[in-house]
């Protein structure tokens, strides 16, 4: 309404003249704020993934509902299956591979497996201020509460035998049933909020991993 | 997302892909704004209602029973946040009334609405001075052009009821209209 209305809408004796008259200047477009979509999907983001978990993911974890990992280098898998790694001030984090009984991680890094056997990998978690230790990985479909760790004997720290199958497998532990921890030493896989898993490579029949 | 419809994208943040609410935030943010605006009076508490709304969308996704016309079923947000808001503003300015219009004349300029100061201005502040449910019934009807129907599936409203709300409401706006542009 570029000119000016005159609200002659009485005169007019219509009120739908004299609504559309008035309605005209209201119908300009108006914009949302320029971050209005970036302040929305950051909430949408933080609270997406306990609402609308990927399917075959457990609803109770909100932590790795939205795991889509980027491969990593299989570099140093020898150590990823069984090195011990500082975290934070105190933890220290063991992946221990066990075949055939138990083995020591450095001379037994990336063995081999037979086609159908399921090789025991030993976690090991140190921190002498948790109070409780689990482990969640692909192999458990990432469920709190499927796998805690133990206290061992040792103050501090905590341990667990998983039955592992030949292949790739990614894991983190979780720390006092909220805190999530990498193993620092063993190579990191990230998804897209940049939550960092660690990698572990079970050694396929007949070959190293490396 | 442009190439997904609406069902698509509801659908792909259903199954966990909650970036695709990116894609119905885009399409849908300034036609709820216009909205919100006119309702309001005011692009900051409007922005504050369709953040409100949008996020309660998202949550209640489930609950869109026709995600291929998830804007209507936005929209009907939009419209009940925008109530609520107005009805706890009007409630405030009637228990502090001085604080109200000291934040209303503190607000920046250029952070309102800027219709033709010479027509829109006027039409602004008449809107704002009328009941909540007239100002309502007309905006849905005049401005964005739905049905007395639509309007009142989306509020839960008569029809009828809906007409005296417009019709009182074209009333009073003719009134302090006439009185501004005759006066």
């Amino acid at each position: 309404m570029a000119e000016n209305p005159g609200m002659q809408g009485r005169e007019a004796g219509d009120d739908e003249a004299f609504a559309e008259r008035v309605a005209a200047p209201l119908r300009a477009a108006e914009r949302a704020h320029p971050s209005f979509e970036k302040r929305v999907m950051d909430r949408v983001r933080m609270e997406g993934p306990t609402l609308y978990p990927i399917p075959g993911s457990s609803p109770t974890s909100w932590w790795w509902t939205k795991r889509v990992f980027e491969t990593s280098p299989m570099k140093a898998l020898a150590v990823a299956a069984a090195v011990t790694a500082i975290v934070g001030l105190s933890g220290i984090a063991l992946g221990t591979r066990i075949g055939d009984g138990t083995r020591d991680v450095a001379r037994a890094p990336a063995t081999t497996a037979a086609p159908d056997t399921i090789q025991l990998v030993r976690f090991v978690f140190v921190d002498a201020r948790a109070s409780s230790v689990e482990l969640v990985g692909d192999f458990n479909e990432w469920t709190k509460g499927t796998t805690s760790l133990r206290l061992s004997g040792a103050p501090g720290v905590w341990a667990a035998s998983v039955p592992l199958t030949p292949g790739r497998h990614e894991y983190a532990f979780i720390v006092n049933g909220t805190r999530w921890v990498a193993d620092p030493l063993a190579v990191k896989s990230s998804d897209d909020f940049g939550t960092e898993s660690s990698v572990i490579r079970v050694a396929q029949p007949g070959r190293s991993e490396t | 997302m442009t190439g997904f419809s609406d069902g698509e994208l509801v659908a792909l943040v259903l199954n966990g892909n909650v970036d695709s609410f990116a894609g119905l935030v885009r399409r849908h943010q300034d036609a709820c704004a216009r909205f919100a605006v006119r309702m309001l009076g005011s692009r900051v508490d409007a922005d504050d209602v369709l953040q409100s709304a949008f996020m309660r969308a998202f949550r209640g996704l489930r609950g869109c029973k026709d995600p291929d016309h998830f804007g209507g079923w936005l929209y009907q947000i939009v419209v009940n946040e925008c109530r609520t808001y107005a009805s706890r503003q009007r409630k405030r300015e009637q228990r502090f009334p001085s604080s109200a219009a000291a934040i209303e004349s503190a607000v920046a300029p250029g952070s309102e609405p800027e219709l033709d100061p010479d027509v829109g201005g006027h039409i602004e502040r008449a809107l704002g001075t009328l009941p909540t449910d007239q100002r309502e019934a007309f905006l849905l009807k005049h401005v964005e052009e739905l049905t007395y129907e639509e309007i009142s599936e989306m509020t839960g409203v008569s029809v009828s009821a809906l007409k005296m709300r417009v019709k009182r409401a074209c009333d009073a706006l003719r009134g302090q209209l006439e009185g501004v542009y005759n006066g």
